[in-house]
């Protein structure tokens, strides 16, 4: 991560707002339900998620805040136990879950992947990297072997990794994080998505290789035309890449917004408190935490799920839900006080 | 004495090896399918493995080889040994398949190939399967020299095929007169404890030898 900015200062969003906005994907009242023996956990209560084409969207909250299981229940991939038991999830006009199981198959890779967070895990330790790659190639599409390897060879080109000849021929624990980490894009992009969710794509590498992969991911963005969900927990990431993100807490949204507009004048106590716990260089207050945990998703809190933690909350937060709430055109918050919390936003 | 403890090599080396193929390909079909799907396909095979491999084998093969032999396949020879031997004997493999198959299935990397749209089978066949290879192929060297060894064992006892010269039935043979021609048996046994000592050691070999890590 390079600082902290804001994209106000660049023309991202004007650019976005003179395209005529296509929502690509639209995901509603999305629940999904993990039934484990302790109990049913909640990971997604009633999501929902807007992402027009061609924009980047970022998906923030702590741990265990629904983020990956939005990305999951997107491309149909949730693990069992786990099962998603309501909502709609609109790709390209189309509801995915009325798809049988050999419709999505086809759609993921083509239409939509996804980077994970952890690429020593992500990459199959016995194929060699040509082979990660040829594998959904021959999948997907009518490809020759040398065609496939060719492709592979292109793809690695283009994902900045040295040598690619070389490369081509080594097992993923022969290389560094970074590079496995850039393999996995080039894994995800091979047949050219429409949709990436990239998963916490930089948690698990050093910080400088963090701004290459950032970066890298930026461009290929950019040059593809793709639609990017960035999921992460790091709001300084959220900064330097999105345009417009979703708070999620405890599986429930709690503010979308223009990303600029978040930062500035943030309505929810749950984002402005993510907004206080980013270090920068010029403070010189102490970082200020949470206080508590995400809470049990087998047991939700009663009324607004962040109430235990939140420093404003009153009795009609633990007896209702709030709804999410028109701001204005482009600003939704879920919080019964936002009219009268006068919330501190950043940059 | 000595060509006749060479030739039984090919047909002890037959036994091992053709029953070596058939329970791998078995057992790592059956621990696959059962590893990775829930359900009652995989309730039934995991029970079949069991049972089989609970069951005192040796006895049973005895019966099933005096039996057969005796009324159904009579001219099948050693090829009879080498499908009750294999039928008996997958159960091993399936087990190991199947406990990595159900410990691969929950990684990422599994959930990768699935997020770009490889199904059941191909995830399964392609990309857990290979992960699970080297300790099979370990498992089924040493299989070779069990086979080979109970094979020894059948024949040893006169349950095994009369009219093809195999190490054990040379020891079969040559045992009654251990006192007198002592060397009738020992060639065959030495070959037994070389060859079976042999792929042992080949086993460990190739552990070492497909383990990506140790690879430079």
């Amino acid at each position: 991560m390079t600082g902290y900015q804001t994209p106000s200062t660049r023309d991202s969003v004007n650019e976005w707002a003179r395209r005529l906005p296509e929502k690509l994907l639209e995901v509603s009242n999305l629940r999904t339900y993990f039934f484990t023996e302790a109990g049913v956990v909640k990971a997604l209560d009633g999501m929902s998620l807007e992402v027009n084409k061609g924009q980047a969207v970022g998906l923030v909250g702590e741990s265990g805040s629904g983020k990956s299981v939005t990305a999951q229940s997107v491309l149909r991939i949730v693990p069992r136990p786990g099962r998603i038991v309501d909502g709609s999830i609109r790709f390209e006009g189309e509801e995915l879950l009325a798809k049988s199981d050999d419709e999505m198959r086809k759609l993921r890779g083509p239409k939509m992947a996804i980077v994970f967070q952890d690429p020593t895990t992500s990459l199959n330790p016995v194929f060699t990297v040509e082979r990660q790659l040829t594998d959904i190639l021959t999948l997907h599409r009518d490809l020759t072997k040398e065609a496939a390897s060719k492709r592979a060879l292109s793809l690695l080109e283009h994902v900045g990794i040295q040598e690619p000849e070389k490369r081509l021929k080594t097992y993923p624990h022969e290389l560094s994080g970074g590079m496995k980490q850039r393999i996995a894009i080039a894994r995800a992009l091979s047949c050219e998505p429409t949709l990436l969710f990239a998963d916490e794509p930089t948690t698990n590498l050093d910080v400088t290789i963090q701004a290459q992969v950032l970066e890298l991911l930026k461009q290929l963005q950019k040059e593809l035309n793709m639609t990017m969900v960035m999921i992460t927990h790091d709001m300084g990431i959220i900064a330097d890449m999105t345009e417009r993100v979703t708070v999620l807490y405890a599986g429930k949204v709690m503010e979308v917004a223009d990303t600029s507009t978040l930062f500035k004048s943030p309505k929810h106590p749950y984002t402005e408190a993510l907004l206080k716990a980013v270090p920068s260089v010029k403070q010189t207050r102490a970082l200020e935490v949470i206080p508590g945990n995400i809470p049990n998703l087998i047991e939700p809190p009663s009324g607004c799920v962040f109430h235990p933690r939140c420093k404003f909350a009153k009795d009609i937060c633990m007896k209702q839900e709030p709804p999410l709430e028109k701001v204005d055109e482009r600003h939704y918050v879920a919080c019964h006080l936002w009219r009268e919390l006068k919330l501190e936003g950043r940059g | 004495m000595f060509s006749e403890t060479v030739d039984s090599t090919r047909n002890d080396l037959y036994v091992g090896l053709a029953a070596t193929l058939i329970t791998t390909l078995l057992g790592v079909v059956v621990g696959a399918l059962a590893g990775y799907f829930k359900g009652v396909v995989s309730d039934v095979l995991l029970g079949v493995t069991q049972v089989f491999f609970v069951i005192p084998v040796l006895l049973l093969i005895l019966l099933f080889a005096r039996v057969f032999q005796a009324l159904v396949f009579k001219g099948l020879g050693l090829t009879l040994i080498v499908l009750i031997l294999a039928f008996f004997g997958w159960s091993g493999i399936a087990f190991i398949v199947r406990g990595e198959t159900f410990k691969l299935k929950e990684m990422e990397f599994v959930q990768a190939a699935r997020s770009l749209g490889a199904g059941s089978y191909r995830l399964l066949f392609r990309h857990i399967v290979p992960n699970i290879l080297s300790p099979v192929i370990v498992i089924s060297t040493l299989n070779i020299a069990g086979f080979i060894l109970t094979e020894v064992v059948v024949s040893f006892l006169g349950f095994g095929d009369p009219n093809t010269s195999t190490w054990g039935l040379l020891l079969n043979e040559g045992f009654p007169f251990v006192r007198t021609a002592w060397w009738v048996s020992l060639f065959p046994g030495l070959a037994v404890v070389f060859c079976v000592l042999g792929f042992n050691l080949m086993g460990d070999g190739l552990s070492d030898a497909l383990n990506p890590r140790l690879r430079e």
